[in-house]
């Protein structure tokens, strides 16, 4: 295996945090070896300076979207911590439709929801079950479910709505799989009916949020924890910037705003908490 | 140690008998049944970790029907299946509907021997990777908790020190009347 030298060990981490806002403190060295080697051996480096310099100067940008992808983490599942979506389905969902009824757009009521560090597509697609579920006739909404990664591959599965058995198991109850998962061979695929409600594309949280609109509800939760103090705080203001004025914002459930974003009031309900501007 | 329980549905004793003495003594806990709705009521009766069955059995349960009611019981269950050389399309088909793997008669042993403990192996990772998320969760759930106390009680506060500094900022009140207003605030907490 291709090993980072003392010397390497800055460059290569301070590379990856210009390219993705993912901050890796030396102790990653590891880490960094392990699920970078590969890449970097495909690629004929020799060194990871090397490495770092021959995918500076890939303009087709294909080492770079690699290294993103490995570097990345998609730890996530499907109604990963039940938490928020017992919040959504129970307070904030219902909340915000008697809020949304008088903004109906023809007969249709509005509704943006935003998974901000998307994966691969769990969380979004199990909001969008929620919403089936609740709502029943979803002809009579106007539902936008987004969801954003830094990582292609990520996206890319999202968007197959594919999942192997690891993937499916955990997380999601027997009824809820057989009722909007279909089985193809080893892998189970999300009914069009709830793939149709959601949209992915890949988006770097590091830069400004333009052309998304305004949201109802943001979902940004166990990403931060990946970036700087800095780069959180400017993160929440912008999601602040994005967020509809009685909107809501979930983060993961041991992440917190205390001296990051002074903009957003905690609120308990049961045993979770959500975010609305002050 | 093999720890797995399997069931086998095969229609010819003789094949049956083959594979429980040679599964036996490698250490497997092996179950046999001599058609497809024999091997549905045990699948439905007692717990399998891995179904092995002939493709083509007489009656309404053949293996492609055993291979969607193991499945339907548990994903977790893996089901093989065996077939001829002739029926090979069969199996490809078996494997997309689910099924781990497939077998051509007639049966190599050191073969199934080797699938077995790769499946072993696989459920085992499983295992161990459930146990880690359990141990994490329980961890998340524990710090959640913390943290969102602290949170509110942060945020009250917060909110206790702008009324305090609004107060005590008031230059329309004389200072006597917003110390004891402040105090009162403080008091009542």
């Amino acid at each position: 295996m291709l090993k980072i030298s003392p010397e390497e060990i800055k460059l290569i981490t301070k590379y990856i945090y210009e390219i993705s806002g993912i901050y890796l403190d030396e102790s990653k060295k590891y880490l960094l070896e392990t699920r970078l080697n590969t890449i970097a051996e495909e690629h004929g480096c020799s060194s990871y300076q090397d490495f770092v310099k021959k995918t500076k100067a890939d303009a087709t940008k294909v080492i770079e979207r690699k290294i993103i992808d490995a570097i990345s983490t998609n730890e996530t599942l499907f109604f990963r911590d039940t938490g928020p979506f017992q919040l959504l389905q129970h307070k904030i969902l219902p909340e915000l439709i008697d809020a949304r009824a008088s903004k109906k757009i023809g007969f249709k009521t509005p509704l943006k929801i935003w998974s901000a560090a998307s994966s691969t597509g769990q969380e979004l697609y199990s909001v969008a079950i929620v919403l089936q579920e609740l709502l029943g006739d979803l002809s009579k909404y106007a539902i936008k479910l987004l969801g954003t990664d830094i990582s292609d591959a990520a996206v890319a599965q999202a968007s197959s709505g594919k999942y192997n058995k690891f993937e499916i198991e955990r997380g999601l109850a027997r009824d809820k799989l057989t009722k909007y998962f279909t089985m193809a061979g080893q892998t189970w695929k999300v009914n069009d009916q709830i793939r149709a409600m959601a949209n992915f594309r890949k988006l770097n949280l590091m830069l400004p949020l333009i052309g998304l609109g305004k949201f109802d509800i943001v979902l940004c939760r166990n990403v931060a924890i990946y970036f700087t103090l800095e780069d959180r705080k400017k993160l929440f203001n912008k999601i602040a910037d994005v967020l509809e004025p009685d909107g809501y914002l979930i983060i993961g459930s041991t992440e917190s705003l205390t001296g990051i974003c002074p903009r957003f009031i905690p609120k308990r309900h049961l045993r979770s908490i959500f975010y609305q501007l002050k | 140690m093999n720890t797995m329980t399997i069931l086998i549905a095969d229609d010819d004793p003789v094949i049956r008998k083959l594979f429980e003495k040679r599964l036996s003594k490698e250490g497997y806990e092996v179950t046999v049944a001599s058609d497809g709705t024999e091997a549905a009521k045990l699948l439905h009766a007692m717990p399998f970790d891995v179904v092995i069955t002939d493709l083509v059995m007489p009656g309404d349960i053949g293996g492609i029907e055993l291979l969607n009611l193991a499945k339907e019981k548990s994903v977790e269950i893996e089901v093989i299946v065996i077939t001829a050389h002739s029926s090979v399309d069969t199996a490809v088909d078996a494997m997309k509907k689910g099924a781990v793997d497939y077998l051509e008669k007639p049966v190599n042993f050191d073969e199934l021997f080797l699938r077995l403990e790769r499946i072993a192996e696989v459920k085992a990772l499983m295992k161990n990777a459930g146990d880690l998320r359990e141990a994490m969760d329980v961890t998340e759930s524990s710090a959640a908790q913390t943290i969102q106390n602290l949170e509110i009680t942060n945020s009250n506060l917060v909110r206790l020190l702008d009324r305090l500094e609004d107060i005590l900022g008031d230059s329309r009140q004389d200072e006597f009347h917003r110390i004891e207003q402040a105090l009162q605030i403080l008091e009542s907490r």
